[in-house]
């Protein structure tokens, strides 16, 4: 926390000599030692630390740093430890937290206790010039536990610069080393045993364009099931919604993957693990669709005329109920004996070295070679289809776009690393435009039809009132005036999606010589 | 930014002791506090162990800015700094009637102060000249001590009378009383008197204590060095009236 010069002690250096390294020019004099602990918060996903922020919270304050700064940007008093964003007082703070954590449950990382004893170094008319501060960092206050790190920290005074530079150059003759790149965050999160930025929900998946493409997907595969069961272990805690989505995510991935990789693993090992990922998708939709409504809960009353605002809440209060239940439902099907037989076979399968013969058409083909095709085939088909919609804008049609574009997306995605960075994640992020564009749509439409049939479930004692259901229909309109505008801007993207300038980029990277040798 | 000025136009009043301790007093309860030490003397200085120079003299103090922001040190105790004095300031009056308001220069030099201290405690020098006046100009109090004596009551009747002639607000004026000694008949009745007349007396008194001529061998404030004493909390309770009557909260 402080805007000083931080120091690296020599080896085997003891408090003692610290004294006896400056004793020469100025009367080092000791003050009280005092005791200090710090907790370090992220979300699970490393959200903070992948925008280089450090939030740490001490005694009853919240403190925003940048890594490798000791300058506090922003502060913030709390009551106590927080876990979400509407747990934060209003500042500067949570506005600069906000768009980085989003709907994500910070967690504590590891919590830091220090020893901070404070030096005062004085001239000869017993004035201070300097502060020194030695501290040592533990991770856990109990004694056995061995020392993190030991720095002494400078701090100037103003107006005595000169005085403040003459210690430093004593302290590096004596040993010491400046830090400057350094940060005790690192320490501390390895400490804990966790790696600072070890998890992400992003696909990052390294291939050899020579690979055997049977090979390759199986990596694919197993870094998938990584994902899965990383968030599965902690769905029963219900942090927050996003260890949900991220496992499902993962497991649409799979089914994706064992779709649209095609003819490299035998047909029936294909239908077998996609039809038994569908269960594990299917038993855990309604609960996602109720966190994605509570999600929604302030956006949805920002779209009600102020005087319905609080009529709507019996909906949500319902919603609420409903949750644990769908939750409970969630726990059931991943702690049954038949989710832990499909893990157990999905794994023994991933695990088996591929066969020397190629069980399948496509299995012994180089991986660059096949991706190469299956993107620029599923390209071709985002094209024809957005095509018809052109001719005929049509609910159905858009649902059926926006599959195609799904798979086209996480294509692009298990076999980025083919190809050039830069332009795999141009094309990836004109076809995210696309898809954000085609998702809003279909939540709108989904949303609108869940709420023309949730008036007739709410509780007996709501559902006669009139207002909770003008709200609800008020709400449904502001939904279906939504969809039009969406409805309206559509063909506008796809038509931008198939201009000529991105067929080419996408032509330069996929429309290959080598096809033939694929089938 | 609240500037006070602690000023007498006569010497021996306890001037700087008291200058030093309401600063510590406020730096320690959060206010970001700067303490001008203007008496060539510089006994302020000298109590907080810092050398009496300015960086470049009274010349570039008169320029004001960054000159003097640069001449400023850091004090031993936390939200407290100190603008030293310098033995040129002796020559400050003739100083100030070189430039084109004479009489506001101070002011102006202070200005850019403003964005980083709660408080601004000016320690002036025994003096009703022109010096005088750039302080009045300068501060939004001033805190005169009176020791309860014949010649310091005078003394002050004719700083009030010098405010009055030259349309100085007087309603910014506060005056406590110093090394009062209550065995004394004179000083009792003295204190009575100054009660009544004047409006700005804060009933605030500071004993003729040893405790706080001590300062000078100790060279820190006595609210620091004796936290608890008679003379601690005489200056706890002058503080605590001046912000009441002057309105101000000074926590920082």
């Amino acid at each position: 926390m402080r805007d000083h010069l931080k120091f690296s002690l020599p080896e085997k250096y003891s408090q003692r000599q610290l004294t006896g390294a400056l004793a020469e020019h100025y009367v080092i004099r000791k003050e009280p030692t005092v005791s200090e602990s710090m907790a370090i918060y992220d979300t699970f996903d490393w959200r903070l630390f992948n925008k280089s922020l450090v939030l740490c919270a001490s005694q009853n304050n919240l403190f925003l740093r940048k890594l490798y700064k000791n300058k506090v940007i922003h502060s913030a008093a709390i009551a106590s430890p927080p876990v979400f964003l509407s747990d934060l007082p209003e500042g500067e703070l949570k506005d600069r937290l906000a768009p980085v954590i989003k709907m994500r449950a910070l967690l504590k990382l590891v919590e830091l206790h220090s020893r901070l004893t404070p030096y005062r170094a004085l001239n000869r008319d017993e004035k201070t010039v300097a502060r020194l501060v030695y501290e040592e960092t533990k991770p856990a206050q109990r004694k056995n536990v061995s020392i993190l790190a030991t720095h002494l920290w400078v701090q100037p005074l103003k107006g005595y610069t000169t005085e403040c530079q003459a210690i430093c150059k004593d302290l590096e003759a004596a040993g010491f080393k400046i830090l400057k790149r350094e940060d005790i965050y690192f320490k501390a999160i390895a400490a804990a045993g966790k790696k600072a930025g070890g998890y992400s929900s992003k696909l990052n998946i390294r291939l050899d364009p020579a690979m055997r493409s049977d090979e390759a997907a199986k990596a694919i595969l197993r870094y998938l099931l990584r994902v899965v069961k990383i968030n599965a272990a902690y769905l029963e805690k219900d942090l927050d919604t996003e260890f949900l989505h991220d496992f499902r995510v993962a497991t649409r991935r799979i089914r994706s993957a064992l779709g649209q990789i095609k003819s490299v693993f035998p047909m029936d090992v294909v239908s077998r693990f996609k039809s038994d990922f569908a269960f594990v998708g299917k038993v855990s939709n309604p609960l996602r669709d109720l966190d994605v409504y509570l999600l929604r809960e302030q956006a949805f009353k920002a779209l009600l005329p102020p005087a319905l605002r609080s009529d709507i809440d019996p909906l949500f209060d319902y919603l609420r109920g409903n949750r644990s239940k769908a939750l409970q439902k969630v726990i059931r099907a991943i702690t049954s004996k038949k989710y832990s037989q499909i893990m157990r076979k999905w794994e023994s399968f991933l695990d088996r070295p591929v066969e020397d013969f190629p069980p399948a058409a496509n299995a012994g083909v180089p991986v660059f070679a096949l991706a190469q095709k299956r993107i620029w085939k599923q390209y071709r088909r985002v094209l024809k289809d957005g095509g018809r919609i052109l001719e005929d804008p049509e609910e159905g049609k858009l649902h059926a776009l926006r599959i195609e574009c799904k798979k086209l997306r996480y294509l692009m995605e298990f076999f980025a690393s083919l190809f050039p960075p830069k332009k795999i994640k141009k094309l990836i992020a004109r076809l995210k435009t696309l898809q954000d564009k085609l998702g809003d749509y279909n939540d709108l439409c989904v949303q609108e039809k869940y709420l023309l049939g949730i008036a007739e479930k709410l509780p007996a004692a709501h559902r006669k009132s009139t207002k909770t259901a003008m709200a609800i229909g008020s709400l449904i309109g502001a939904l279906n005036q939504e969809k039009r505008v969406i409805q309206d801007a559509i063909a506008k993207t796809i038509g931008d999606y198939a201009s000529s300038s991105n067929k080419r980029a996408f032509g330069e990277l996929f429309a290959s010589q080598q096809k033939e040798t694929v089938q | 930014m609240t500037t006070l000025a602690v000023y007498s136009n006569k010497g021996g009043v306890g001037k700087t002791t008291t200058a030093v301790n309401l600063s510590f007093l406020a730096a320690q309860a959060g206010a970001k506090t700067l303490i001008c030490d203007l008496d060539p003397q510089s006994s302020t200085t000298f109590y907080f162990r810092v050398k009496p120079k300015l960086k470049y003299g009274a010349k570039r103090f008169l320029k004001g800015g960054r000159h003097i922001v640069g001449s400023i040190k850091e004090t031993d105790y936390e939200n407290l700094d100190l603008l030293p004095a310098d033995f040129s300031l002796r020559h400050l009056d003739a100083g100030f009637s070189k430039f084109k308001r004479p009489k506001e220069r101070l002011k102006k030099i202070l200005k850019p102060l403003k964005s980083e201290y709660d408080l601004v405690i000016l320690d002036c020098p025994v003096t009703i000249s022109i010096l005088a006046e750039n302080v009045f100009n300068a501060a939004d109090f001033i805190l005169v001590p009176v020791i309860p004596t014949t010649l310091s009551v005078r003394t002050f009747q004719q700083l009030l009378s010098f405010c009055q002639k030259n349309h100085y607000d007087s309603g910014k004026i506060f005056a406590f009383f110093s090394m009062v000694d209550r065995r004394k008949k004179m000083h009792n009745l003295l204190i009575a008197m100054m009660l009544k007349e004047f409006n700005g007396m804060l009933r605030s008194f500071i004993p003729y204590l040893a405790q706080i001529e001590k300062m000078g061998a100790e060279r820190e404030p006595v609210v620091k060095s004796a936290a608890g004493s008679l003379a601690a909390k005489a200056y706890h309770n002058l503080w605590t009236k001046f912000q009441e009557a002057a309105h101000v909260d000074l926590r920082g």
